[in-house]
């Protein structure tokens, strides 16, 4: 190779150049909708991951359970102190739920936004890049999971769907910096729900905003928040977190409470993908629907 | 059989860096680290070097396009980033002692700044929002010490695989 960089090399490479500065805009600007070249190459990269990821999984389970049997003897006290309250409060639940069913029964209601179908998914990776919190599930649109379905793990709510291909699905996680990410959720706790959305992310502190909340409204320290479900498509009453400050937000007309996720968003590999059984509206989770999109 | 070795290397390569971004971000005392694996651009830079620019630029082409629509749905983002990383590699390598020690730093400083390159695109199309000092301390401190202990136990194997692949090519070079 005499010269690197010849006339020749060079026009090249500055038609490559326009030619990818293309391509970034157009890809840019609908990133919510994939092509079937796209689909395609996202199907057959998912499979292939799938099976580096297993063997992994495996991995990082052998170390969960090594370091859950080291803390085994602390945490059967714990658990033994929490055993006889914990008889109590399952007699109690029964109870209420019997008598809820029975109540609903009454009053002829059948469906509740909190019912939801559960389709199981592990995560088979995570964007390696980081810059986007996102994870990659093997479920799909096969298996029925759709664009802005809730994504949960057993501690609470993760993120949402954002795009499917007929064998994976993407996952914005809820710690992204999004401003257009909202999830409608409310207080409880309380003598009566408290309603907000959950907007944006403080990515100092690690923890969720709480906005819009009725500055008359009182709140505290340490009150659960779980989805409202009246954004359309999210199921009522998933956990997402607990309330640790609560502040007049910028504009002094509302309150703004920081939330810490009950999830942790390191290390994930089962999730639970919530498939609402009630009608949902077309749209994000109480964000722009259909005709307003602009 | 011997002849897919280096586009099998690519492609582990490629599939283990999600995996490891699974442990990312690593909490170390109380702050959290993100340690971003790039693996797949070390060996391409590796093999820039020690092989041939044309076979690291397609691979870098092919393997960049891949990234981009399965992780992060911006087509030509790394399908740019790679080949032109293995230009630049192959540019400044003529100009410096050839051996492994320099070869080992010269990809670790190409490596960082592949990732404050994308790190200014990101925060041009403000999906980030991360001031430079905080990009320093908590993301690109950490994947370059994550890596470069990647690439010091792994950087000898990719030389030797590479200078064997290139004996062999050249007493089979009536075959091609």
């Amino acid at each position: 190779m005499p010269q690197l960089l010849t006339n020749k090399r060079l026009i090249l490479l500055l038609l490559g150049v326009i030619l990818l500065v293309a391509l970034i805009s157009f890809s840019l600007r609908d990133r919510g909708n994939v092509s079937l070249p796209e689909q395609i190459i996202k199907d057959a990269v998912g499979a292939g991951q799938s099976v580096f990821s297993r063997p992994a999984h495996f991995v990082t389970g052998i170390f969960d359970n090594v370091d859950s049997l080291l803390n085994t003897f602390e945490e059967n006290e714990h658990l033994k102190t929490r055993l006889e309250e914990f008889a109590g409060v399952q007699a109690e639940v029964k109870d209420l739920r019997s008598e809820n069913a029975e109540l609903k029964q009454l009053v002829g209601k059948e469906e509740d936004l909190r019912d939801y179908n559960p389709i199981q998914a592990t995560v088979i990776a995570r964007n390696p890049d980081q810059w986007e919190e996102k994870i990659i599930l093997n479920r799909g649109s096969n298996q029925g999971v759709a664009e802005n379905m809730a994504v949960m793990t057993a501690t609470g709510l993760i993120g949402k769907v954002t795009l499917t291909t007929p064998t994976t699905s993407t996952v914005e996680l809820i710690s992204t910096l999004n401003p257009n990410y909202r999830v409608s959720a409310m207080v409880v706790g309380g003598k009566k729900d408290v309603f907000g959305l959950i907007e944006g992310y403080d990515a100092e502190r690690h923890e969720l905003l709480l906005k819009r909340i009725d500055a008359n409204v009182e709140l505290k320290k340490g009150d659960q928040v779980v989805s409202s479900g009246l954004g359309g498509i999210f199921p009522k009453g998933i956990l997402i977190g607990t309330i640790t400050e609560i502040t007049i937000d910028e504009f002094g007309l509302t309150k703004l409470a920081y939330v810490k996720p009950a999830a942790d968003f390191s290390l994930l590999d089962h999730v639970v993908i919530a498939d609402r059984l009630m009608p949902e509206v077309d749209g994000e989770d109480n964000g722009v629907t259909g005709d307003d999109e602009s | 059989m011997i002849r897919f070795l280096i586009p099998l290397i690519c492609l582990v390569l490629f599939f283990m860096e999600p995996v490891f971004g699974l442990f990312s971000p690593l909490n170390i005392g109380g702050e959290l680290n993100y340690i971003v694996p790039r693996f797949l651009i070390m060996f391409l830079i590796f093999l820039t070097l020690y092989y041939d620019l044309k076979h690291a630029m397609f691979y870098g082409l092919f393997f960049g396009l891949l990234y981009d629509v399965f992780y992060i749905d911006i087509i030509g983002l790394y399908s740019f980033l790679y080949p032109a990383t293995c230009l630049a590699a192959a540019f400044a390598f003529k100009r410096i002692p050839q051996n492994l020690v320099t070869a080992t730093l010269l990809t670790l400083v190409l490596l960082g700044v592949f990732e404050f390159l994308l790190y200014q695109f990101f925060l041009l199309i403000s999906l980030t929002g991360m001031p430079l000092g905080t990009f320093l301390a908590t993301r690109l401190w950490p994947t370059m010490v994550a890596n470069s202990i990647f690439l010091v136990m792994l950087g000898w194997v990719f030389k030797s695989v590479m200078v064997t692949q290139l004996s062999e090519r050249d007493t089979k070079i009536g075959l091609y």
